[in-house]
């Protein structure tokens, strides 16, 4: 633990069914903790009783492992290194897009990731999320090829074949990682390559696993070359007559690609031999490559049988072990690199120095990620990742929320530490203390931490960075207690559910209504299912689910419009303008953010955007929460203390983008322009209190009178099967309003994939109808897209959005129908 | 000195007096400015007008002469600084003081601003103009400090006019002092309001304090909404009958 250089904090990320969890089986089991040949079976981090019942896992869970690279192999290890013995602290992360919000969170606090890829479906939606997620928290990645066993027996593809399955899977990888991350930037290159051991491949159910290092090895002594020479040798381009054991670039005849050569051709024969029970063909192979079986295995046959030669003549927890140890950074190694990215604070004060170097005798400092459930009802451990310092038990720190603001005391707690704690899978170990690069779980600060926040030592220190979740909550139901008398108990449930998950949402409409907001329907049904067993313990009723939306407007406001402060002292003149569009997707993305420097934003604006420069180097503010895809700008022309009610404006701006003027619900995509204030001359009579409602007012005035629109969510929707059942899909998707946008048939498989959107609030039942239709052969993959027009006009109530807006109002309690434009809009 | 109190009924004007006495001066004349016309609410810049039918009582009340003028101008010159221009309400003061100066002796006139400098500029600008001193006791005072003294001294006044955010014309229309103190406090903090109403948050009317002999009580009121804004409506009282009830005299 103390020796920093021999740590690996990894998570296996994937998309959903590509076997993540079974293959981190193979990877426990070799370091004893479940039998090997249970690997495979058992899904060890499946530690819920629904994970392992639907075969699916929907919360991260660490487990830590021992592991002594061999003498040869140390010299691979590039980077620092103090000894053979190696700490590994692995995430095994939820592949469903409804959970990804706990893929972030396992990025976090790791800094290398095994992506693994099904090589029969390829790269899939979920993939690119998760890769792409892990480039931008600077993880850097290595690729295993799973499932080698359902190309090898299922689909019978011929080695050639197979070789360009692997290739196309390895250009993808690689062409996502290339779009995310720039070569010259302070990663370097992590684009993942075969050749040089990056690229795993195997079977994690049939618990074997090979790079193309094994292969170097076993042949090394055969040619005669270094086995590093000779990986390059086996990967692409290669080929070899094995006659005049000669090697050229281009084929040819009698020339055998390297890698079907070398690598395929003998699995394949193992393969053929054993299900065709040659028992001759294949016990001669097991002598020559050196395989002794034990007496118990010889006896099997066909499947079984081949899966016991694998494991043992390439054991899957060896070849990936030594990957990670290998290839994957160290704390040390990549904390050098991820500082910028983590600390808000200046770059050269005594924590974030601490941070980069990794220094245990520094302040410390540590991001807890998530909340785990204790086995005391109601309590959790504050899981997180140790990034300077050393955390230990009674120790005085600071505890910061997300919302602590250096220098002020808001979310800020200073206790102690009851418990440091090593979290094991379905176990935990009490622990003295640990040092920076470890992950951990502490006990005690679930009071003080809704979800995430930063523990340190350092008196000035800032905060780590928030976590960016790809997905956002847009699936809502509304929960009560069956039983009136049960609301505290419910109340009190709500709380633990919003602590134990880092997406859920649970807030209370000004109608009481308690709401439970999340990323998808499965992601929902499983909160509430938590909810109703674990955290309120009451039987709950819940309403159907009801799609998020977002309020904007489609054209410049028809007039600049006034509003008067109440004490008519004051008047504001502001126009509302449509963002153009891809504005509102940097803001999300963070390209366009409030926190960047003032003139580079504004020249981004005005050469991507056509902005003014002028003007939009004087945005005043984002909103909503001083972040989100709104902005304020000052356009007027030298106005008397119009810097004075700046903030009065801006806190208006942000109640007004907040609660936008249709049904309350956020702004999204509006560019309000302050064309010219006039002011009492006396700061008294222009406060806060004579601000803030006229700067309200105005801006739905400015909303009102620019052809007010509603933004509903759309899913990407990906859906694999085969080509009878396409038919089946389009009737589905047409009959919901969803339209497909790309179809095509996986290589070397009978599989297609078809791409398609879908609108949020159609997607419910949508698997269950799919699955009907198409005779259960299509499985869907929803992840929310981007935000799109409900065609109409909102103030018509027989219109889409008017219903909407109408349902909307009354759900929250509101008026019926939109306010008049003379609430808001003043004479002069 | 002898010191004419300029009276608007509010709780700042009267509190002023009361300072001005215990300072060792002497009260001989009140005056007020009206709104001139029907119309009760004016949105000045400078002077409080809701609660001006009730004014008339005041003179009862404290045996003194009252001088009115009604208000002719509007606010026209609403820059920071202040010089002469005709037809500023700032000129009705002019010559309402001119009047008040003409009939008896004067030498200062009590002003019940706190943090206005909008409404000192002016009343200085008048006085000056006039050869007046202006006395104004609660200049600059911490507003939360004053409020709760005004409330001790025995100020009995109440909320006649409502403009910010937070504030409610039937929520908080004819509470008293006391009842809209912590109210104030509250707002102070989460909107900026300022506590003693300076800002035109609200407006009150004095019914009794300790110069008075005679205690006012009002008999009927309504309530009249001036704007119906969507979050800070504005509203205010109008009182339509009123008397005079004599209570047991306290002198300093």
């Amino acid at each position: 633990m103390d020796k920093r250089q021999n740590i690996r904090n990894m998570s296996v990320i994937a998309h959903v069914d590509h076997g993540k969890s079974t293959l981190t089986d193979s990877l426990v089991s070799k370091a004893g903790i479940i039998a090997g040949a249970k690997a495979g079976e058992t899904r060890f981090t499946d530690t819920r009783k629904d994970e392992q019942e639907r075969c699916i896992t929907i919360k991260s869970t660490a487990i830590s492992m021992y592991y002594e690279l061999a003498e040869k192999d140390l010299e691979y290890v590039t980077q620092e290194k103090l000894g053979k013995g190696f700490l590994i602290n692995l995430i095994d992360s939820p592949g469903h897009v409804d959970f990804s919000s706990e893929v972030t969170a396992a990025l976090r606090v790791t800094d290398g990731a095994l992506v693994v890829v099904d090589c029969v479906s390829g790269v899939c939606v979920q993939t690119e999320t998760v890769l792409r997620q892990a480039i931008s928290e600077r993880i850097k990645p290595v690729l295993f090829m799973n499932k080698m066993d359902r190309a090898l027996l299922e689909l019978q593809l011929d080695p050639e074949d197979l070789y360009q399955t692997f290739r196309r899977i390895v250009e993808n990888v690689n062409v996502i990682i290339a779009t995310y991350n720039d070569e010259n930037g302070p990663m370097g290159n992590i684009q993942v390559d075969p050749s040089k051991g990056t690229v795993g491949f195997g079977s994690g159910l049939h618990g074997w696993a090979f790079t193309l290092k094994q292969f170097g090895e076993i042949y090394a002594d055969k040619f005669k070359i270094e086995p590093s020479k000779l990986m390059g040798r086996l990967w692409g381009d290669n080929f070899c007559n094995p006659k005049s054991r000669k090697w050229n670039k281009t084929g040819g005849d009698g020339f055998v690609r390297g890698f079907t050569q070398f690598i395929l051709d003998p699995i394949y024969k193992i393969f053929k031999s054993v299900m065709n029970f040659e028992k001759e063909k294949y016990e001669k192979m097991l002598t020559q490559l050196n395989i002794k079986l034990s007496v118990e295995d010889r006896e099997k046959e066909g499947k079984p049988l081949l899966k016991a030669i694998m494991r043992r003549w390439l054991p899957a927890g060896d070849a990936l072990l030594q990957m990670i140890t290998i290839h994957l950074p160290s704390p040390v190694t990549a904390q050098k690199y991820r500082m910028e990215m983590l600390y808000e604070g200046p770059h050269d004060d005594a924590l974030a120095l601490a941070i980069k170097n990794c220094d245990p005798t520094g302040h410390l400092c540590m991001y807890v990620s998530k909340m785990v459930p204790t086995s005391d009802r109601g309590r959790f451990y504050a899981f997180g990742r140790v990034f300077s310092g050393t955390v230990a038990t009674g120790q005085k720190v600071r505890i910061m929320g997300p919302n602590f603001i250096p220098g002020k005391k808001e979310d800020l707690y200073l206790k102690q530490i009851q418990r440091t704690i090593l979290m094991m899978g379905r176990y935990i170990e009490p622990i003295e203390d640990v040092p920076c690069g470890n992950i951990v779980g502490l006990v005690g600060v679930d009071q003080f931490l809704v979800k995430t926040g930063t523990i340190t030592t350092f008196e000035e220190a800032h905060n780590l960075k928030v976590m960016k979740f790809s997905v956002s909550p847009v699936v809502r139901v509304a929960v009560e207690a069956k039983n009136p008398s049960d609301l505290p108990k419910l109340v009190e449930g709500l709380k633990r559910l919003a602590k134990s998950d880092p997406m859920v949402q649970c807030t209370i409409e000004e109608s009481g209504e308690h709401i439970v907001a999340g990323a998808g329907e499965l992601h929902l049904e499983i909160c509430l299912k938590d909810l109703e067993e674990d955290h309120a313990c009451i039987p709950i009723k819940k309403s159907d689910p009801v799609v998020s939306y977002r309020e904007t407007v489609s054209e410049e406001s028809d007039r600049t419009c006034l509003s008067k402060s109440p004490n008519k002292h004051n008047r504001l003149f502001m126009r509302a303008v449509p963002f153009p569009e891809g504005l509102a997707e940097d803001i999300d993305k963070g390209d366009v953010t409030p926190r960047g420097e003032v003139k580079a934003r504004a020249r981004l604006l005005a050469e991507k955007y056509e902005y003014d420069v002028s003007e939009a180097r004087k945005i005043w503010c984002f909103g909503p929460e001083g972040n989100g895809p709104n902005l304020l700008i000052d356009v007027t022309k030298g106005v008397q203390y119009l810097n004075e009610i700046k903030d009065s404006v801006v806190a208006g701006f942000q109640w007004a983008t907040k609660e936008g003027v249709m049904c309350e619900e956020n702004v999204r995509g509006v560019r309000y322009n302050i064309h010219d204030v006039t002011l009492h001359a006396d700061a008294i009579h222009r406060g806060g209190g004579q601000i803030i409602p006229t700067a309200r007012r105005c801006l739905y005035a400015c909303s009102l009178t620019a052809q007010p629109r509603i933004l509903e969510p759309v899913y990407l929707v990906e859906i694999q099967c085969p080509e009878n059942a396409v038919g089946g899909i389009y009737g589905v998707l047409n009959r919901r309003r969803g339209h497909v946008f790309e179809e095509s048939q996986t290589p070397g498989t009978p599989m297609f994939a078809v791409k398609a959107y879908l609108p949020v609030n159609e997607s419910f039942g949508f698997t269950a109808d799919l699955r009907s239709n198409t005779g259960g052969q299509a499985f869907p993959q929803c992840v929310f897209d981007h935000w799109q027009i409900l065609p109409g006009d909102p103030s018509d109530e027989a219109s889409k959005p008017g219903q909407v807006v109408s349902t909307t109002r009354k759900r929250k309690g509101l008026s019926a129908g939109i306010p008049s434009l003379d609430k808001y809009f003043d004479k002069l | 000195m002898k010191t004419v109190a300029l009276i608007s009924g509010g709780k700042d004007s009267c509190y002023n007096m009361l300072e001005c006495v215990r300072h060792g001066h002497q009260i001989v004349a009140l005056a007020n400015l009206y709104p001139d016309g029907s119309q009760d609410e004016l949105d000045s810049y400078m002077f409080q007008t809701v609660g001006h039918q009730a004014i008339h009582l005041y003179a009862d009340a404290m045996n003194l002469p009252l001088y009115r003028h009604p208000l002719k101008g509007s606010s026209i010159a609403t820059d920071r600084y202040y010089s002469p221009t005709a037809k500023d309400e700032v000129e009705d003061l002019y010559e309402l003081l001119k009047e008040v100066q003409n009939d008896i002796e004067i030498e200062a006139v009590s002003v019940g601003a706190i943090l206005s400098n909008y409404q000192r500029v002016r009343v200085e600008n008048v006085c000056s103009r006039l050869g007046l001193v202006s006395l104004a006791y609660l200049w600059q005072r911490d507003q939360q400090d004053l409020l709760m003294e005004m409330i001790d001294d025995g100020i009995d006044a109440r909320i006649i006019k409502v403009a910010a955010l937070g504030l409610e014309p039937q929520k908080h229309l004819g509470k008293s002092l006391q009842e809209i103190a912590p109210v104030m406090r509250r707002f102070n903090q989460k909107y900026g309001l300022n506590i003693c109403g300076e800002g035109g948050e609200y407006e009150t009317f004095t019914l009794d304090c300790p110069l008075f002999t005679q205690k006012i009580i009002i008999d009927r009121q309504e309530i009249l909404i001036h704007s119906d804004d969507a979050f800070a409506p504005v509203g205010y009282l109008r009182f339509q009958e009123m008397h005079l009830q004599a209570k047991d005299v306290r002198l300093f």
